[in-house]
């Protein structure tokens, strides 16, 4: 029932798209798909009870669990939010001749249709379609990152298929051996995840490890891991900056959000003293990867895009400790950094209007006299800024917090290393803003571009991500630490 | 009933051609050839599933033949071809790091880790027929030469080739190994076209400059709306 209902709202918002005429009408369509998406998941959480049956779901292969459920909230906040920012920027685009008019429809129609193969992604219970959405957000995300009329991009999304999808069949054939081992083990082959992890404690460690690790190359690839992470910045940063909020936002946690899963199963397993290890390890490689390359990084959208990889990498670390407590805050995590990340992108997309570079995406952001021309991005970078390297009292603050300590009750030098880094992280941002803005034009050197005035539509996303972040960070309700407490429970941790 | 050692001599000369075509596959700089030696090596796999399915008799293999035979053999093959037509691209000269010499070699050195990597896991499920071991073996170093070619070559159109051929190792992976439900399998081939088209329109725009790209893709009228006949 549900999804069919998922499935209407996307064939109803791609149709009107198609009949829609001008750009405003199908902004509105594409905003009202989102703000539905949320109202239903909103409606999931109070009104059924979690987790499912089948018969409400539509299909034995689907289920709504705390983690799905939570998920795709986090999805139709930043899809709602960005479709809304997209009102004046694709305006903006159009107007540069960046996007053709012909494209738009396109671009809109890929947008909900990324919507729906998310949620479907984020409600499959059964992990072989969980990996075919996964597997099809790659090919339309990529779609998305193609639009723009410029050669680079169209080089960037070549990448971002290649190296998500090659890395993803490792993955499909770790799911293969997942359904032999389930089929040796339970006499019939399954790969629902509500069964592989009711009898996940039968299954052979040896092969359970090997499996781990095939699944683990494609999903670390999805969401930007070290060494599948070069992708990323090059995505990210060629984007128009709503794609690229949803990107780093969104569908960066469909890779942790499978690690996650696969994880808990393995969890059940002797196995985990080895795959735990090895989390930790490409987790602490992907952290000092990106912090050193954000360190020389000039250009905006690249450096967040680097700090996207970084954080992974401290939800792999905090998964890789493997206590309630740490699986508690690596859950929180993914929704703190993806509000933040998205707050940070739609900033960086309002300073990009103003001040990228005509010839190039790759090339330097020759900011000049921020405050006085876009005052709104300027502090919406710096409080992003600010959330992202975990200063208080932004959310981001305390999961790193709680993530780190846990660590440190596992190993007191591993925890010294990973604060280093995130150190050097914040160095990176600091000296990034420092330098940037504190640029102003001189009589010699005037700043000869028009001031780019910024809709408010543009305006009002961000101003509600970092309202959000700020509350996440000082309120806790009681609702929202059972929610995520039984998250945990259902992974069984 | 077919003679289960004649089965087995028939499954292994197929072995044998999946190998010759990988090989191809990763050598060659002819374009033109190149897609009609992926569509070869669909076909033998077609043949192996067909094969199988006549000795168990299960109806998921034959639906797994014919789907792959429409899919891997007439569809994907026609459309890149008529895509080549169109950049008029024949050859593709440039390889990244390896040379097809070193790739060949290297791709031995694989195909031996592998069997000696899959027969310590095959010692922990008892039960597995040499067949189905080989066919695992040869499924992933088919997965693996694929991969070399998708990151040693330089043109878009010959790395679509190489994914297709890493695809169709899991595919012989996946038929000797265990059986999927049919709609996963299914369901991957759609995953499949939606790729190959996508990639394929945008290699147009990047074996050809910008004004080029849009001349072209008008072609296909996916992004004007309006113009569309």
């Amino acid at each position: 029932m549900i999804l069919i209902l998922y499935t209407l709202l996307a064939i109803l918002a791609i149709a009107a798209i198609a009949l829609c005429r001008t750009h405003r009408q199908i902004n509105t369509v594409s905003i009202l798909h989102g703000l539905f998406t949320l109202l239903l998941a909103l409606g999931i959480i109070f009104f059924v009870r979690i987790p499912t049956t089948s018969f409400v779901v539509g299909s034995e292969f689907f289920f709504i669990d705390h983690l799905g459920i939570y998920e795709v909230l986090i999805a139709a906040v930043i899809f709602t939010l960005a479709a809304l920012y997209a009102r004046g920027y694709v305006d903006s685009l159009l107007a540069d001749g960046e996007l053709e008019k012909g494209s738009l429809k396109l671009f809109y129609s890929a947008w909900s249709l990324l919507l729906l193969v998310l949620v479907l992604a984020f409600f499959s219970d059964n992990l072989a379609l969980f990996w075919i959405f996964a597997e099809l957000t790659t090919v339309i995300s990529a779609m998305l990152v193609a639009i723009l009329s410029a050669r680079e991009n169209i080089d960037a999304a070549i990448k971002y298929i290649f190296i998500a999808s090659v890395s993803m069949l490792f993955s499909f054939v770790g799911l293969i051996f997942l359904f032999e081992i389930s089929r040796s083990v339970l006499g019939t082959g399954t790969l629902n995840w509500t069964d592989l992890i009711q009898h996940a404690s039968a299954f052979p460690a040896g092969l359970m490890i090997a499996c781990f690790v095939l699944v683990f190359i494609g999903l670390a690839a999805k969401s930007g891991i070290f060494p599948f992470h070069t992708w990323l910045p090059e995505a990210h940063a060629k984007a128009p900056s709503a794609v690229s909020a949803i990107l780093s936002g969104v569908l960066l946690n469909v890779g942790i959000y499978g690690i996650i899963r696969m994880f808990a199963i393995i969890h059940q397993t002797p196995a985990v003293g080895l795959a735990s290890p090895i989390l930790a390890l490409f987790g602490i490689l992907s952290i000092g990867v990106a912090v050193f390359c954000m360190l020389p990084e000039r250009n905006l959208k690249k450096l967040i895009a680097f700090s996207s990889i970084e954080n992974m990498g401290i939800m792999l670390v905090g998964l890789a400790v493997a206590t309630p407590v740490a699986i508690f805050w690596v859950i929180f995590h993914v929704m703190a950094h993806a509000f933040t990340k998205a707050s940070l992108f739609l900033s960086a997309g309002i300073l990009h209007r103003q001040y990228h570079s005509r010839f190039s995406g790759d090339a330097v952001d020759e900011i000049r006299d921020v405050f006085k021309y876009q005052p709104l991005a300027a502090w919406g970078i710096i409080l992003g800024g600010l959330a992202i390297i975990g200063i208080p009292p932004f959310a981001v603050f305390f999961s790193k917090l709680f993530i780190l300590l846990q660590l440190g009750t596992v190993s007191l030098p591993v925890l010294v290393l990973v604060l280093i880094l995130l150190f050097v992280a914040a160095s990176a941002f600091g000296y990034f803003v420092i330098t940037s803005f504190s640029q102003v034009s001189t009589p010699d050197a005037p700043f000869d571009r028009e001031p780019y005035l910024t809709p408010s539509s543009m305006k009002i996303p961000v101003v509600i991500l970092l309202f959000l972040i700020l509350v996440l960070g000082i309120w806790f309700p009681a609702g929202e630490i059972s929610f995520i407490s039984q998250i945990v429970t259902e992974l069984r941790f | 009933m077919i003679d289960p050692a004649y089965v087995e001599g028939f499954v292994k000369i197929l072995f044998v051609c999946v190998i010759v075509t990988a090989a191809y596959i990763i050598s060659t700089r002819n374009l033109l050839t190149l897609v009609s030696v992926y569509a070869a090596q669909s076909f033998i796999l077609v043949l192996m599933a067909l094969t199988l399915w006549a000795v168990e008799g299960s109806p998921v293999l034959l639906a797994i033949a014919g789907i792959t035979f429409l899919s891997k053999v007439l569809i994907i093959p026609y459309f890149i071809t008529s895509i080549q037509e169109k950049i008029r691209i024949k050859r593709d000269l440039r390889f990244h790091f390896l040379s097809p010499t070193t790739s060949l070699i290297i791709s031995i050195g694989l195909m031996l880790v592998i069997y000696i990597a899959l027969s310590r896991i095959a010692q922990e499920t008892t039960g597995t027929s040499s067949l189905f071991f080989f066919g695992a073996v040869i499924g992933i170093s088919l997965m693996m030469m694929g991969m070399m070619v998708t990151f040693s070559r330089k043109r878009a159109i010959t790395k679509v080739l190489g994914y297709l051929t890493m695809e169709n190792g899991v595919l012989l992976f996946g038929l000797f190994v265990t059986e999927l439900p049919f709609i996963i399998e299914f369901l991957i081939i759609i995953d499949l076209i939606i790729l190959v088209l996508l990639t394929t329109i945008l290699t147009v725009g990047l074996d050809s400059t910008l004004e080029e790209y849009h001349q072209r893709i008008h072609r296909f009228y996916l992004w004007e709306d309006e113009e569309a006949p």
